[in-house]
């Protein structure tokens, strides 16, 4: 256990300083997500009442997109010098290493909204009204099921030819059904359905809030356990 | 053996497409019951249970690969996944058609709908995937493999998730006689084996194949 | 109390149809240093590779002081140090900051010490604030050394560490590598350049079409003869 946490600590550490150092993924994902949110927020004005629906959607496709760069590099840095050799040779458990390059992408990804949502708010003049707690809580959710399966596809996207793009195929695809509960979530907080619609199926949707908390917790524990077992067959030659 | 096989699956759909075009309309809560679209349940609906189907033989694969390590579970799996994706895009496709004819939509957002459509784009990935691992061939079924077992676990995830959406058309179908019944349950049978014949026929391939590549090397 | 370092027992391994190594077995002994040469293609890295435990032999077994690397990987991989082509640090942290790196990861007691010591011995103590990213070939090579003997292992695998460094480096690379030898540790390693490898090594085996078919003390060797053409010389000696 002391040892776990040695080594979880070493590899998260040395991956922050990286990070610092070279300022490679952050800015790149923080520009990607204000040119989403600048993008949508013009979409948005064709409709009446459009900016109310387009900006919570446009925070998640931000999320996505800007997961995407950041989970992309971890591994991409990784191969560079033959690091990942080194990282093997280590008697390190390879669950370690996909634990703590997992917090490192949730990490990045908390920074990365700290400043975007509230670009997305004051873009879209969306109103939080006291529920921030629930705002924090279900981007932290979205976080984790996001970086879960990020961080065990970028090991596998390194030995292909196209990486990033096929990267963002592989995670897009399996974070489908997520997006679901997690944009209606998003929607019912910025009370963009309004509490006398929300659950009855105005606007496409059923269901509670509370249900979309658990469907994420779900999602995002099964992803995690998943991703942690399998990643020493991704990586292990 | 194979070819017995083979000849009974050859009849089997042959009649099964024969009731599809000829039998009497199946029963369901929608407007045009004479409409002879609604025949269609006899390829859809087995279209998609065999699509399903694929992806437990896949998962199959995936996992016995992983334990194993034996390659013809990594043949297995990747010879499922392509007669799945067929499989995926019948179901996707006939189910579109239906759509249009009974309510005037292509594609909707629904449980169901959205359930298929990823189903389909999950195969698809899975070959992508396959098609551009450049790797050792140990290394590469251990990779698709790793894919696979995620994207099995996916799928309730997508049936789950998409109960968020309300259904507005469920499909459930009644058939008014016997016959027409045990017609479905022919139908289902003959798409199951149609499944199994191609899954075989595609594992045989890529086990040739294997080989040629192997001698290549040498 | 265990005085065989590296025992390889009947290892194949074949990539396809194409085998790579066929049935090789050796042992390596404490305070013994083996040089295998073969040419490109032989499967020397290859046989590196499966030692160090980053592939997997279609058969046989591997075992480190003995450890058998599939059974016990943690302790097998504790006893082992390997330098590769590429350095394996990280080009935006500094020299130090890699060293305690992978000192963190195998656990290293009181790192900072051994991580000092190192520096001194392998001669990057001047540039030990430097990036890993800026340095020359050379030093890179240096801390990759330093990057593999940071958790004072019993074996060192070395694959052509002799490669793109200037005499004076290899020279300094040889005195690093008796010391390890003289306290106790066990070396194996692959070079092109036998005539460096040979004088520094006390053993020497040759690699050929996937076969071991040479294996013998540097003694014995004639090393003009052997270092001109060594499979032809194997071959004519077995």
């Amino acid at each position: 256990m002391k040892y776990f946490l040695l080594s979880f600590k070493a590899v998260f550490i040395k991956d922050v300083i990286t990070e610092l150092r070279a300022r490679q993924v952050l800015p790149t994902m923080i520009v990607l997500g204000v040119l989403i949110v600048w993008i949508l927020r013009t979409a948005a004005e064709a409709v009446s009442g459009g900016a109310l629906i387009v900006g919570p959607v446009s925070l998640w496709l931000g999320v996505l997109f800007a997961g995407l760069l950041a989970q992309e590099r971890s591994f991409a840095a990784e191969q560079e010098q033959n690091c990942i050799c080194g990282l093997l040779l280590a008697p390190v458990d390879e669950g370690t290493i996909y634990l703590s390059k997992l917090l490192v992408n949730i990490v990045m990804l908390c920074i990365f909204e700290l400043i975007l949502v509230p670009v997305v708010i004051a873009a879209f003049r969306l109103n939080v009204s006291g529920r921030w707690l629930a705002l924090v809580g279900f981007l932290l959710l979205g976080n984790v099921a996001i970086s879960s399966v990020g961080t065990l596809f970028s090991a596998i996207v390194q030995l292909t030819r196209t990486r990033g793009s096929l990267l963002s195929v592989l995670v897009l695809v399996i974070l489908m059904p997520m997006m679901i509960p997690a944009t209606f979530a998003l929607l019912a907080i910025f009370n963009s359905i309004g509490d006398e619609l929300a659950g009855t199926g105005a606007l496409a949707y059923v269901g509670s809030i509370r249900a979309a908390a658990g469907y994420l917790v779900v999602f995002d524990a099964v992803f995690v356990v998943v991703c942690w077992l399998l990643f020493s067959f991704a990586i292990k030659e | 053996m194979r070819k017995l096989l083979l000849i009974v699956t050859f009849i089997l759909t042959l009649a099964s497409i024969w009731i599809a075009l000829t039998l009497g309309a199946v029963e369901g809560p929608t407007a045009n019951p004479e409409s002879p679209v609604r025949n269609i349940v006899y390829i859809h609906v087995p279209g998609s249970i065999c699509a399903l189907f694929c992806f437990v033989v896949l998962l199959t694969g995936s996992v016995g690969y992983l334990v194993t390590s034996r390659p013809k579970w990594d043949i297995l799996a990747a010879a499922s996944a392509e007669a799945g994706t067929i499989f995926a895009a019948i179901s996707n496709v006939t189910g579109s058609v239906f759509s249009r004819a009974e309510w005037n939509i292509w594609w909707t957002p629904s449980p169901r709908l959205i359930s298929a459509a990823i189903l389909l784009l999950l195969y698809i990935v899975y070959l992508i995937l396959r098609s551009s691992l450049a790797a050792s061939p140990r290394r590469k079924a251990r990779i698709c493999a790793v894919f696979g077992i995620v994207a099995f676990i996916d799928v309730p995830m997508v049936i789950i998730s998409a109960r968020f959406i309300p259904d507005i058309h469920r499909p459930d179908f009644s058939f008014s006689s016997s016959w027409q019944s045990a017609a479905f349950v022919l139908s289902v049978a003959a798409m199951m084996l149609l499944g199994a014949v191609m899954i075989s026929f595609k594992a045989d391939i890529l086990r040739i194949k294997n080989r040629l590549d192997e001698q290549s090397f040498s | 109390m265990n005085d065989i370092a590296i025992h390889i027992d009947s290892v194949s391994k074949a990539f396809g149809a194409r085998p790579v190594l066929k049935d090789i077995s050796f042992t390596v002994c404490n305070r013994q240093s083996v040089l295998l040469c073969g040419v490109n293609g032989a499967g020397k890295s290859t046989l590196i590779n499966i030692i160090s435990g980053l592939l997997q032999p279609d058969r046989g077994s591997v075992g480190l002081l003995g450890c058998n690397i599939d059974k016990y990987p943690q302790r097998a991989k504790c006893q082992l140090g390997v330098i590769l082509h590429k350095p394996m640090v990280y080009p935006e942290l500094t020299v130090t900051e890699n060293l305690s790196f992978f000192a963190n990861l195998y656990g290293v007691n009181k790192s900072r010490d051994r991580i000092n010591e190192l520096l001194e011995e392998v001669g990057i103590w001047p540039y030990r604030y430097d990036r890993a990213g800026i340095l020359s070939h050379g030093l890179l090579q240096r801390l990759a050394i330093a990057r593999a003997l940071v958790h004072r292992p019993g074996i060192l695998l070395a694959d052509e560490p002799f490669a793109g460094l200037d005499i004076e480096a290899c020279e300094h690379l040889i005195s690093i590598l008796n010391n390890f030898v003289d306290n106790s540790g066990a070396v194996f390693m692959t070079s092109h350049n036998t005539h460096i490898g040979l004088r520094c090594c006390s053993r020497a085996m040759v690699l050929n079409k996937a076969k071991l078919i040479f294996d013998a003390d540097v003694d014995d060797i004639d090393a003009d003869c052997f270092s001109k053409d060594f499979v032809s010389y194997a071959g004519g000696a077995g």
